[in-house]
């Protein structure tokens, strides 16, 4: 192939490219859409559910203070620390729950593994930016909280291309 | 080194300096000026991907010499492994190249399950293939993008950049994560695949393949990069085979050594693998290997969506804190996107290893770097830096 054909060729790819349709997803008027409700993890059978390992959610009514979250933790980022809730709960004598520092954790997710009661769960929510350190610190009463996400694009691939929509 | 100087610092062309008598490292000491001589460093700010620092000695236009400097993104990963029991450890050791991360994590897996003698299930090493195929794909797509930056070619960067994203969306599915997916675990893999997950597998890959052939006009075909890149920084098949290159490398110089097809982990063994081969040895057979990988990956996730077995568990339970049986060391290696890695454990009957030890291929393939510049143009050293495949941030560990 000549040398002028190969740089026509070259030019003609990229021209055919105004024709096809945009691909880039416009964050954060568009939000992705994902499987499931986040990763959880069944330990009777030892594994886990596929979905995204984003903000925890934290079940006080399992939560028996038992540590081993914080335990695992230890290992990785040592982002989970145990702290005094305000609220009495039968199965948890010690009155002590997780409280995550997002400034640390890297959303691993071994925490979650970690846990035998069902108590600790990732979500769906990855917006968790914050203008203070403070902020990224989650008592168990924000981990709580069951987030909104909005999630309304995925990938759809046509004959003229793939997109966002 | 605080008494004693190497050898090569004693030789004529450096002058050491009498009233201290202080050995400096490499580029530091005091160099004998020669006129024609000039010392460039590039970097160590960031000059690719990761920092790292080339020194190269130019004679006009042309490289007298290049030594380079590897070490400024060390993270004592190695280190950090002894304090962290064989679970924990995983998510930093995924850490080298966030890219490949299943592929980083790979012979460590395998490594642990033999030392504490897991039997895998059979639909977990199926998962594997596909998350390290996959794995393969975006690191090669993110080293594609920078290769097309680097030589001036922006629609280079800006096409891998954004077709990768196909790929990561099938990762995120998978495994919760974009990158760092932390999914490979002692015994499987930490969860199974999403509902639904082989249609949307299939479509997005067969659409990526077909994204991933239109790079042969616009670039590979392109004269330009044939121009820029052809019989630059030849490597010879003795000389690749000599200085231990690995990988894409090894295989641009005719060498048909994949690890993938050579020593099977897994279930590669029932997969039917193609290694891509070239004999030329130069920049454009090193930058064109991994794009043909790409192609060869894309198969192999579809036979092994084909021949995974469609249910039954992804991951044994093992028990808190597992140990190794007494003494023991165990060395397993894989192909990753740059070349064989290897990691070698030693376990003393602990929950956390005696000694990790990751063999990288970016470092042995940055070995031959010196040699291939040698009399090369000051303008080819991007493409020929680039095209060993060489990683900064998996090579200082
Ligand atoms: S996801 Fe990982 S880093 Fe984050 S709190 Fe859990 S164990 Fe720690
Ligand atoms: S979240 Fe789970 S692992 Fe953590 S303290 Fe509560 S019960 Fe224990």
């Amino acid at each position: 192939m000549g040398t002028a054909t190969g740089i026509i060729r070259a030019l003609n790819s990229g021209i055919k490219h105004l024709a096809i349709k945009r691909f880039t997803l416009r964050y954060p008027e568009e939000k992705l859409k994902f499987v499931g409700d986040g990763y959880q993890f069944d330990p009777s059978t030892g594994v886990g559910i596929a979905g995204l390992k984003g903000r925890h959610l934290l079940f006080h009514d399992h939560c028996t203070g038992c540590q081993l979250c914080s335990i695992a933790c230890e290992g990785v980022a040592e982002a989970i620390a145990m702290v005094k809730v305000p609220e009495e709960h039968k199965q948890n004598k010690k009155a002590i729950m997780p409280q995550i520092d997002y400034g640390k954790c890297v959303f691993c997710g071994l925490c979650v593994d970690a846990c035998p009661f069902y108590a600790l769960y990732m979500t769906n929510d990855y917006e968790l930016s914050s203008f203070s350190k403070e902020g990224l610190i989650y008592t168990p009463a924000q981990l709580q909280v069951k987030p909104y996400v909005a999630q309304d694009s995925e990938i759809i691939i046509t004959s003229r291309g793939a997109t966002h929509g | 080194m605080a008494t004693e100087l190497p050898s090569d610092v004693n030789s004529s062309e450096v002058l050491v300096d009498q009233t201290s008598s202080k050995w400096l490292p490499p580029g530091l000491a005091l160099q004998k000026v020669d006129e024609r001589i000039m010392t460039l460093n590039v970097g160590p700010q960031h000059p690719g991907s990761g920092h790292m620092r080339l020194i190269v000695q130019i004679d006009g236009d042309y490289i007298v010499a290049c030594d380079p400097d590897p070490g400024y993104v060390h993270r004592g990963e190695e280190k950090m492994a002894e304090y962290r029991n064989y679970i924990t450890n995983i998510p930093h050791l995924e850490r080298p190249v966030i890219h490949d991360s299943c592929n980083v994590l790979y012979p460590y897996v395998l490594g642990v399950e033999e030392l504490l003698g897991i039997e895998v299930p059979e639909r977990a090493k199926y998962v594997r293939v596909i998350a390290s195929e996959l794995n393969r794909c975006i690191y090669i797509m993110y080293w594609l993008a920078i290769y097309g930056i680097f030589l001036g070619h922006s629609t280079m960067f800006m096409w891998p950049a954004g077709d990768r994203e196909l790929l990561i969306d099938l990762m995120e599915k998978m495994t919760g994560a974009r990158v760092t997916h932390a999914h490979f675990v002692p015994g499987g893999v930490r969860n199974d695949l999403p509902p639904n997950f082989e249609e949307v597998c299939l479509r997005q890959v067969a659409y990526f393949e077909k994204r991933i052939k239109e790079y042969a006009a616009i670039f590979y075909d392109n004269p330009i990069l044939i121009a820029r890149t052809r019989d630059t920084g030849v490597l010879s098949r003795q000389d690749a085979i000599r200085l231990g290159t690995t990988g894409s490398v090894l295989r641009a110089s005719g060498v048909d050594y994949d690890l993938r097809q050579k020593e099977p982990y897994d279930v590669y063994e029932e997969l039917d693998i193609h290694s891509n081969v070239m004999k030329e040895g130069d920049s454009y057979a090193r930058s064109k290997i991994p794009w043909l990988d790409m192609m060869e990956s894309c198969n192999i996730i579809r036979q092994a969506l084909q021949k995974m077995p469609k249910s039954g568990s992804v991951r044994v339970k093992l028990k808190p804190n597992p140990k190794g049986k007494g003494l023991d060391t165990v060395y397993k290696r894989v192909e990753s996107g740059r070349g064989s890695l290897g990691c070698y454990i030693v376990s003393d009957g602990k929950p956390e290893p005696y000694r990790v030890k990751l063999s990288v291929p970016s470092f042995r393939n940055l070995i031959a770097l010196p040699y291939l510049l040698k009399g090369e143009k000051l303008g080819n050293m991007p493409s020929v830096y680039w095209s060993l495949n060489y990683w900064p941030v998996e090579a200082d560990r």
